[in-house]
């Protein structure tokens, strides 16, 4: 359904409301000459003055009105049709129709469109009857390629094609399916086109080459009152305000049209609240951890009300110990990522929790704080290297930019350090390489090269996002050993996101499971994929693809909608162990072991 | 190299469909220019001088050959001669064009400099006050159309504060101040549209770049504000910009006819429109030709520019 803003709507009516009914209001000839009182000011009988052949202003200016949106309307109308007619030729009949059909259009473009009306008038001779032909050929190829586009995209669709097979004729393919289908990228350009012609027209006229005189015309109007604007600058003003506020109230029509035909490019507004963190908690005693997360929950506001996509997570980290963090799209386990860094999209915020790293609690930074945080002692790689990486700079550049937003780098020290770095990943022929373009590059290599950039200022904790998701298998394994390698020897700590469980298996020495925001179950890798303790992560293990050759099993159901989680566990709906109490309320998570924790009720049944 | 030779293929191919469809054009059209040349004070001119003119101008001779003795003169550079004055077309369009040129130009870099910013701001505040502001100002400047506003600013500066001459030319070098002054005004008046336009097309493509993944990166990387706004996201965001800008460039090329008759400027849209009328056909063609060249120019130059800016397209 087509919602349109009702503003310009209303006001481009009452334009066109006036124009249609000037004829029948008790307004003065705008044609009656009255020479004696050339350039009066206004009087009872002629509120606005008289012109400089003493006619009635506010008569022509209303007249004007007429005179602007019928040639307005006409061209619009005629360009409509005969480039609809001509867009659905060209795009059905194809071969030398269609080629045709588009060259001209490319040369009718290939005009400052002013001039060519300017051309075609002279040649033709001034009057309405030339220039709503003129303005009709100028703006056919807007239609044009709106109804080619349309034809297009429709022509090789299925239904259409099942249209074709029943039997019916091109003609009734072309009406059924087609229009209705450009209908609203027509009516935009129609507004488009309809403004356009009020500007070309009233321009046209004021050269003295459009409406002729004395036919009232804002266009001449304008141009007539400029020999006398030293006496009577009113009388170049009001059609200037006129025919200003006719063509603002238009164009807004077409904003609002092309807004309502395409949705996607109104700006969504959320409801604004001050959002007030509950107080900071005191930095605990972590001990060892180079990470320590307490009860991290971040919220989104959204139109149907604020959902929360993490709730409630706590883990530590030790230096050199990889921790992985696995679940479904839509676990939150990326969000949990970005929030750690502070670069959480602009509708989520972080309502509660802390996160101790190096004595900065990444929770609570202030932006200039966190700015030295980024980069520095916390760094985070991404899933898609090649979006990721600022396609127009070198690589080199890009790594490089890292130093310097840290430390005071001389430029041939930083260069020398690149190709040091791009060495350490694994990059061959790294003098090359840095001066490449991301697009030159293999996935592998970009990722390679963010991870250069990441380890570029020695972190100490480093958050990789499915770093490897986006790559070849072969370029998979290459990649982790790469990470594992780097975490032992920096001696960083290193939180895997994931979720792929061969992948964890394979670099992780202690796993957190997320499912629809909340914390399942945490273990050692061993422990957790030998005997899980909880139903979603024994689920989990029988979907990934097995080494015995034993078939993976589903999981039943889907995620709970954010705005419908369950009251009980979030996971009871999909659960083959659910009873009573499971949908009563939630779960906490239970420390069943040193550093074994699941939030299941039942999780005696599976050990 | 293959693509560029394409590209200028089609480019001459464009700019000859354009030159064949004016030069006929304009002849079938009613309108002679001998008797045009010839007729003083509504008076019909003597069918003999008129014929004897004709032969002497080349207009007897079958439209075929002059259409190809037309196409022969202008490979080997010839644009040939004004039927009004005899004066060689190309020295009067060589007169005119750096005139027009200089008045892009300069409307240009002033929309440049106030539009470019503008975006970029705007889109870091989107929504906030200065934001809105800056919306309504563009829809305005959009709205008003260019004689409007040459036609206001003629009334405000030169009638009424009398700051500035109503309009005219002098050359640089006899007179620089006069000059500018003289320039400043149709500049301004073009520069309010266009400026609206590259407003409005930074701050989309701002708003379009800003959320990308690799903004993402470049906060990761704790980059300050200033360098991640101009570095990455201003730099990526120019690209559809400046072709846009140059589009418009485009058209403005002959399409500043309005702001040259309301500025009483002599530069190239006015000697067309003069010679339309009196149908001088080489001085419409020579002026048609050079345009649609520099049209086509234009958007090659856009091209080569992309590939400067963007190195995807470099390789491709």
């Amino acid at each position: 359904m087509m919602r349109v803003r009702r503003g310009p709507a209303f006001a481009v009516a009452a334009i066109a409301l006036v124009a249609l009914l000037v004829p029948l209001l008790p307004l003065a000839d705008p044609l009656h000459m009255d020479v004696a009182h050339h350039l009066a000011s206004a009087s009872l009988p002629h509120p606005l003055g008289q012109d400089e052949y003493g006619r009635d202003v506010l008569s022509r200016l209303l007249w004007g009105a007429r005179t602007s949106l019928v040639v307005a309307a006409a061209s619009a109308s005629l360009a409509c049709l005969f480039g609809t007619a001509l867009g659905l030729v060209g795009g059905f009949v194809r071969g030398v129709a269609e080629l045709v059909a588009l060259r001209c259009m490319d040369i009718v473009l290939c005009f400052p469109p002013l001039l060519l009306a300017l051309l075609i008038v002279t040649l033709l001779g001034p009057g309405a009857a030339t220039l709503i032909p003129v303005l009709a050929v100028l703006y056919a190829p807007g239609f044009v390629r709106v109804v080619y586009a349309g034809v297009l995209s429709v022509r090789s669709q299925d239904y259409v094609e099942a249209m074709r097979a029943l039997g019916a004729g091109p003609s009734r393919i072309m009406l059924r399916t087609i229009l209705p289908n450009v209908a609203g990228p027509l009516l935009v350009q129609f507004s488009l086109a309809a403004a356009s012609a009020v500007v070309l027209e009233s321009g046209l006229s004021f050269l003295g080459l459009g409406v002729v005189p004395p036919a009232p015309s804002w266009g001449l109007m304008i141009g007539a009152a400029r020999a006398t604007m030293n006496q009577a600058p009113l009388l170049l003003l009001w059609p200037c305000a006129a025919l200003s506020l006719t063509i603002l109230a238009m164009n807004a029509l077409c904003d609002a049209l092309r807004d309502a035909v395409d949705p996607h490019t109104q700006p969504i507004r959320l409801p604004r609240h001050a959002r007030q963190p509950e107080p900071a908690p005191p930095r605990p005693a972590t001990g060892t951890a180079v990470l320590d997360v307490r009860n991290l929950t971040v919220e989104i506001d959204t139109p149907h009300g604020t959902i929360r996509p993490v709730r409630d997570v706590s883990f530590t980290l030790q230096a050199g110990e990889t921790l992985a963090i696995v679940g479904e799209s839509g676990s939150g386990k990326t969000l949990t990522g970005l929030a750690l860094i502070g670069l959480l999209p602009p509708a989520a915020y972080v309502s509660r929790g802390s996160a101790w790293l190096q004595g900065h609690n990444l929770l609570r930074l202030n932006d200039k704080a966190f700015r030295r945080v980024r980069g520095g002692v916390l760094a985070m790689i991404f899933q898609d290297p090649l979006s990721s990486l600022n396609p127009v700079h070198r690589i080199g550049t890009q790594i490089a930019e890292a130093m310097h937003a840290h430390f005071e780098v001389a430029h041939y020290e930083a260069k020398e350090e690149v190709e040091t770095l791009l060495e350490r990943v694994g990059m061959p022929d790294p003098r090359r390489r840095a001066r490449a373009y991301p697009h030159e590059l293999s996935g592998g290599m970009r990722q390679r090269a963010m991870i250069a950039m990441a380890i570029a200022n020695d972190p100490r904790l480093l958050i990789a996002d499915e770093p490897t998701t986006a790559l070849d298998v072969t370029i998979q394994a290459q990649v982790l050993d790469l990470l594992a390698d780097l975490r032992r020897e920096l001696g960083m700590g290193l939180v895997f996101i994931s979720h792929s469980l061969p992948v964890v298996a394979e670099i992780a020495d202690r796993v957190l499971v997320m499912y629809a925001g909340d914390i399942v179950e945490q273990g050692s890798v061993r422990e957790l994929f030998a005997a899980p303790l909880h139903p979603y992560t024994v689920a989990l293990l029988q979907s990934a693809p097995h080494d015995d050759g034993t078939l993976p099993v589903g999981i039943r159901g889907a995620v709970p909608l954010p705005h419908a989680m369950p009251p009980g566990c979030v996971f009871a709906p999909r659960c083959p162990l659910c009873e009573v109490a499971c949908e009563a309320e939630r779960p906490p998570l239970v420390e069943v072991a040193i550093g074994r924790m699941t939030r299941c009720l039942r999780w005696r049944e599976l050990a | 190299m293959a693509w560029l030779a394409r590209r200028l293929g089609v480019a001459v191919l464009l700019v000859w469909a354009v030159a064949s469809i004016v030069f006929l054009a304009i002849r079938l059209v009613p309108g002679d220019p001998a008797e045009l040349l010839l007729s003083q004070g509504g008076v019909a001119p003597d069918p003999a001088t008129v014929a004897e003119l004709h032969e002497q101008l080349g207009l007897d001779r079958p439209v075929l050959t002059q259409y190809f003795d037309n196409f022969a003169n202008l490979l080997s550079g010839d644009l040939g001669r004004s039927l009004q004055d005899g004066t060689p077309v190309a020295r009067e369009i060589g007169r005119r064009l750096p005139r027009t040129l200089e008045l892009i130009g300069v409307a240009a870099l002033l929309a440049v400099l106030i539009g470019i910013p503008g975006g970029l701001f705007a889109a870091i505040g989107r929504h906030g006050l200065l934001d809105r502001i800056a919306n309504r100002l563009s829809a305005i400047a959009l709205a008003v159309p260019v004689f409007v506003v040459g036609t206001l600013l003629v009334l405000l500066f030169a009638q009424t504060l009398r700051w500035v001459p109503a309009g005219g030319y002098v050359p640089l070098a006899d007179d620089p101040l006069g000059h500018i002054a003289l320039l400043l005004m149709p500049a301004i008046t073009i520069a309010l549209g266009l400026s609206a336009t590259v407003f409005r097309m930074t701050r989309a493509a701002v708003l379009d770049v800003a959320p990308r993944d690799f903004v993402r990166t470049a906060r990761a990387k704790g980059l300050g504000r200033t360098r991640i706004l101009l570095h990455h996201v201003l730099r990526n965001a120019l690209m559809p910009v400046l072709t846009v800008l140059a589009l418009h460039l485009g058209t403005l090329l002959g399409g500043t006819v309005l702001v040259e008759y309301v500025f009483n400027y002599p530069g190239l849209s006015g000697l067309l429109v003069d010679a339309v009328n009196a149908r001088d056909y080489p001085t419409v063609e020579g002026v048609v030709l050079v345009i649609s060249v520099l049209f086509v120019a234009l958007n090659l130059a856009v091209d080569l520019l992309y590939a400067v800016l963007d190195p995807r397209v470099r390789t491709a």
